[in-house]
């Protein structure tokens, strides 16, 4: 049986560990918030976007804010969001395994984000056209360097974490156009027409236009990222959450053991004094 | 009309609606008197009874004129102004 002194160290060391695991999950459900917060804010403002270039009468369709002039890729780009390590679960393998049933590297390449993703497909043997890391920060997030690879192709896909609750993290596919198809539907309509005729464009409509498409397609990459953050928060969440559960059941076990040993300890003294008093009268008799 | 009133300070001055955003935060969201900001032909003012006007901005810094006399700057790296029927929306880069 362990002494006293043991299981009393063992308790000390199972409440720092309580103490941590419940401070990371403040600190995930903080984090949580703020991206939420966040994503709304940018939807509002990509709203309000939106209302401005689609009153705008250029005869063009959304072109990724490329100019004619430029060239094109006859590829498609697939980027996947991973983590960059540790906490993230299986999930990442699964979005990695997904990916590569669509992957054909005669049409598409591959970008990819996040460290844990980049290092999975160097185990698989598969080769990446970039690896970028995952921001720490979940706020100024660079995506100059994804936009500029999305211009150079065909067409976009976004394989990335989402978050459908804290508990529950799902992989999701866009396509780029799609996403800011279905972003724009969700902006005001508004009627009133935007051309040569009623505004003053500096330095021309063309030039305003493709510039909102960069925007744009900055906006709904940078949102990919954050709800791939906002997964990976909820499950260091999760993983800080069961990682207290237990480190709270053993503390329980612990307990018992202390006062079991304790009043085993007390058992053995009172048995040694019983037999002491049981000697001594012997003696005397 | 009633717009028009709705856009005057107690002095009396007409003003502008002006905000200034970018995708996770807003910098402005006020009343002021005129915003000034730097595009490829150059700085330019807007104020009060301004046409119609869409531009690319330039990294500089916005200035604003406030009803109270104050002038807020906001340094920036880029973005569209969208001036309409006294209303300014700039929508910094992300």
């Amino acid at each position: 049986m362990r002494s006293l002194i043991e299981i009393a160290a063992e308790q000390n060391a199972m409440q720092s560990v309580l103490g941590l695991t419940n401070v990371f999950e403040g600190l995930a459900s903080m984090r949580i918030a703020q991206v939420k917060d966040q994503v709304l804010n940018s939807q509002k403002f990509f709203g309000e976007l939106w209302a401005i270039y689609s009153q705008i009468r250029v005869n063009k369709e959304f072109s990724y804010g490329r100019l004619e002039s430029d060239d094109v890729l006859d590829k498609e780009l697939f980027i996947a969001i991973t983590a960059e390590g540790g906490f993230s679960g299986d999930i990442d393998q699964k979005l990695i395994e997904w990916m590569l049933q669509h992957y054909d590297p005669a049409k598409q390449d591959l970008v990819i984000v996040g460290h844990h993703g980049a290092l999975q497909l160097t185990q698989l043997g598969v080769s990446f056209k970039r690896y970028f890391k995952l921001p720490l920060h979940d706020s100024n997030i660079n995506v100059f360097p994804l936009v500029a690879m999305v211009k150079q192709y065909r067409a976009t896909s976004v394989f990335y974490q989402t978050y459908v609750t804290l508990m529950v993290q799902d992989i999701k596919k866009i396509e780029m156009h799609r996403a800011i198809e279905t972003a724009s539907k969700q902006a005001v309509r508004d009627k009133h027409i935007i051309s040569e005729e009623t505004y003053i464009f500096e330095p021309s409509a063309i030039d305003v236009a493709s510039h909102m498409e960069s925007t744009m397609l900055e906006i709904t990459l940078t949102q990919t990222i954050l709800d791939s953050k906002l997964a990976q928060y909820a499950s260091r969440f999760r993983s800080m959450r069961a990682a207290s559960d237990k480190a709270d059941e053993m503390n329980g076990h612990l307990k018992l053991d202390y006062s079991r040993t304790k009043r085993f300890v007390a058992d053995e003294r009172l048995k040694e004094v019983i037999n002491g008093l049981r000697k001594a009268e012997e003696l005397t008799i | 009309m009633a717009d028009k009133e709705q856009a005057k300070n107690e002095d009396g001055k007409q003003t502008l609606k002006v905000k200034v955003a970018a995708p996770f935060r807003t910098y402005f969201d006020e009343q002021a008197v005129s915003i000034s900001g730097v595009n490829r032909t150059g700085p330019f003012d807007i104020l009060p009874g301004h046409h119609n006007f869409i531009t690319l901005l330039e990294a500089s810094e916005l200035n604003i004129h406030t009803p109270a006399n104050e002038e807020k700057r906001i340094r920036i790296n880029g973005g569209v102004m969208h001036v309409k029927a006294d209303a300014v929306n700039v929508f910094l880069d992300v």
